[in-house]
């Protein structure tokens, strides 16, 4: 049954007196799926680190399963748990790193069969691994092991901050099919931070685009950086590689970042698109299927610049669009959303 | 060269035979060294701790402070803790003058800022993810502050030998405040001193020998325990 498991009012967390992130609401239903994406600074990782309650926020009030709650509260410290980006083992055996938490909680009797039962989720087998110690590990393998000592753990919410950027692809795989096995098996809540946007969008059920410390949209937008400049006409717009216009509304500062929807941008394989947008020619890169199996996510390349549309199903069929294939996009310039600065 | 010879043998037969002058510096060394460094460590590791993991205003004066203070000549000790327990001292009363309790207090003095400055060094130095990782796996503070000692083991014995090593080998406090009384404060680094002067190598050999062996013995202990 579903249920709200984190509410956020009005978060915002600073270092050094700069905000780096500023969420006036969000809700995270579960038990589901949650992909947060953006890019690097963006908020990702703090924000991951206040649904983990390894911190708690400047300001602002993080609920779980309907009460307040900050690192430490008996209500979390069991419940939720986090798998951060860098494989870390403490400086004892594989067996030992998954035992802690176990025995944190009391959960000493079968120890060992529950050590050897986490392996296996992570595809390590225990006879051989289960002695090592920790720097007798790759990369791979100890990130592994720290995934199979929280899901050991049997948690109701596990946070993964890019959990499978610094590790090798066999590594990546397991690590991947062990938590989607967590969520599928046991009803475990997944919140996963990645740059690997078509992952997040094959198995999420909510994605949340983070940026400039913002919540920015539940897909993975356009954002599009200046220099802005000004023609002729007075209008505002960016020169792509290969000379095409990309045209905007006047922007408010120098540094804003502009913000084009996926559901806001048209694609047609004719020459023209529809008349009182603004038309950019692309190449159609790749299409990725939405868990919905109903909408497509279209990666368009025009000059440098990756943009991303939504389309349905039946629209990619009916227009026999295909990656390779030379399309134009159409979008409203009245739909693009400015992004300043969080302190701006 | 010769009378170097003579004073190792007659060194090893002071050691051999039990020599009551040569074990009774040994034993006031050996007492007052786990006085002193059971005491520096019981506040040190605490100390270094905090000043290693926590974030406070003014941490960077107290580390200056601290790393000055490693560099505290022993003498300067003995003459402060001197002051301090001779009759006409504020702690006079106590009569801990020329006796081991009081060498101890001078050599606590001496190992506090070497244990508090690297067990803090060691604590600064401890992997940045182990925190998240503790809380994350359902670590109060009380497990998160245990078990990031227990990670930190080896810089914390580090800091440990260190500091056994400065109190084991420091004359200048023995002597002023311990008085190098025969059979009572006479440790081995005064007895060292005191016999070189009268001639005599052969006990200062025999000590020098026994304190290698303290060192070796200390080491072989640290480097079994790092294994374990």
């Amino acid at each position: 049954m579903s249920e709200t498991i984190y509410q956020l009012d009005n978060i915002t967390q600073r270092y050094a007196g700069k905000t780096v992130l500023h969420l006036p609401e969000l809700s995270l239903e579960g038990p589901a799926i949650v992909g947060l994406i953006g890019p690097n600074g963006s908020g990702k990782s703090t924000l991951m680190r206040i649904l983990g309650f390894l911190q708690a926020p400047t300001s602002g009030e993080v609920r779980y399963r309907g009460r307040p709650a900050r690192p430490f509260d008996p209500a979390v410290r069991f419940a939720v748990t986090m798998l951060p980006q860098e494989p870390f083992l403490m400086h004892r055996t594989v067996a030992a790193n998954i035992a802690y938490g176990l025995k944190l909680r009391g959960n000493g009797g079968d120890l060992e069969a529950r050590i050897a039962e986490a392996l296996d989720l992570v595809g390590l087998d225990p006879a051989a691994f289960a002695r090592r110690q920790w720097y007798q590990l790759s990369g791979g393998e100890a990130q592994r092991v720290a995934l199979a000592a929280r899901l050991a753990l049997t948690p109701r919410v596990l946070l993964m901050d890019e959990p499978t950027a610094r590790v090798d692809e066999a590594s990546s795989q397991r690590i991947q099919a062990a938590a989607l096995e967590a969520r599928r098996e046991r009803g475990t809540t997944l919140v996963i931070a990645s740059h690997d946007w078509e992952w997040l969008y094959s198995i999420c059920d909510t994605v949340l685009c983070l940026f400039r410390g913002q919540l920015i949209g539940g897909a993975k937008g356009n954002l599009i950086r200046g220099p802005w400049e000004v023609d002729d006409r007075g209008s505002y717009l960016r020169r792509l590689n290969g000379g095409q216009l990309f045209r905007v509304p006047p922007p408010p500062a120098d540094e804003a970042v502009a913000f084009l929807a996926p559901e806001a941008v048209a694609l047609n394989p004719l020459e023209a698109g529809p008349t009182g947008h603004a038309h950019l020619k692309g190449i159609l890169t790749r299409l990725a299927l939405e868990p919905n199996h109903r909408q497509l996510t279209a990666t368009i390349m025009v000059g440098d610049l990756a943009l991303s549309a939504r389309l349905t199903v039946e629209r990619v069929a009916e227009q026999q669009l295909y990656p390779g294939r030379t399309v134009t996009l159409s979008y409203t310039p009245a739909s693009i959303r400015w992004i300043g600065m969080v302190d701006g | 060269m010769g009378y170097i010879l003579d004073g190792v043998v007659t060194a090893l037969r002071l050691l051999w035979q039990g020599d009551p002058q040569t074990f009774s510096a040994i034993g006031a060394t050996l007492t007052v060294s786990s006085y002193s460094m059971a005491a520096s460590l019981l506040m040190g590791v605490p100390l270094g701790f905090l000043l290693g993991y926590t974030e406070f205003p003014g941490k960077h004066q107290v580390r200056l402070v601290v790393d000055t203070l490693l560099a505290l000549p022993t003498v300067f000790i003995g003459l402060l803790v001197y002051a301090l327990i001779s009759n006409r001292g504020p702690l006079g009363e106590m009569g801990l003058l020329f006796t081991l309790p009081g060498i101890a207090v001078g050599q606590t003095l001496l190992a506090l800022p070497i244990v508090v400055a690297l067990v803090a060094t060691a604590v600064e130095s401890m992997d940045p993810h182990l925190r998240p990782t503790l809380i994350s796996l359902g670590a109060n503070r009380r497990q998160l502050l245990l078990t990031s000692l227990w990670e930190g083991r080896h810089g914390i014995l580090a800091a440990a030998l260190t500091a056994y090593g400065r109190v084991m080998t420091e004359v200048g406090i023995s002597m002023m405040v311990g008085g190098n009384i025969k059979w009572q404060t006479r440790t081995i680094t005064t007895a060292i001193a005191l016999e070189t002067n009268k001639g005599l190598f052969g006990m200062g050999i025999a000590l020098g020998i026994v304190l290698l062996m303290i060192a070796f013995a200390v080491n072989l202990s640290v480097s079994f325990l790092r294994r374990r």
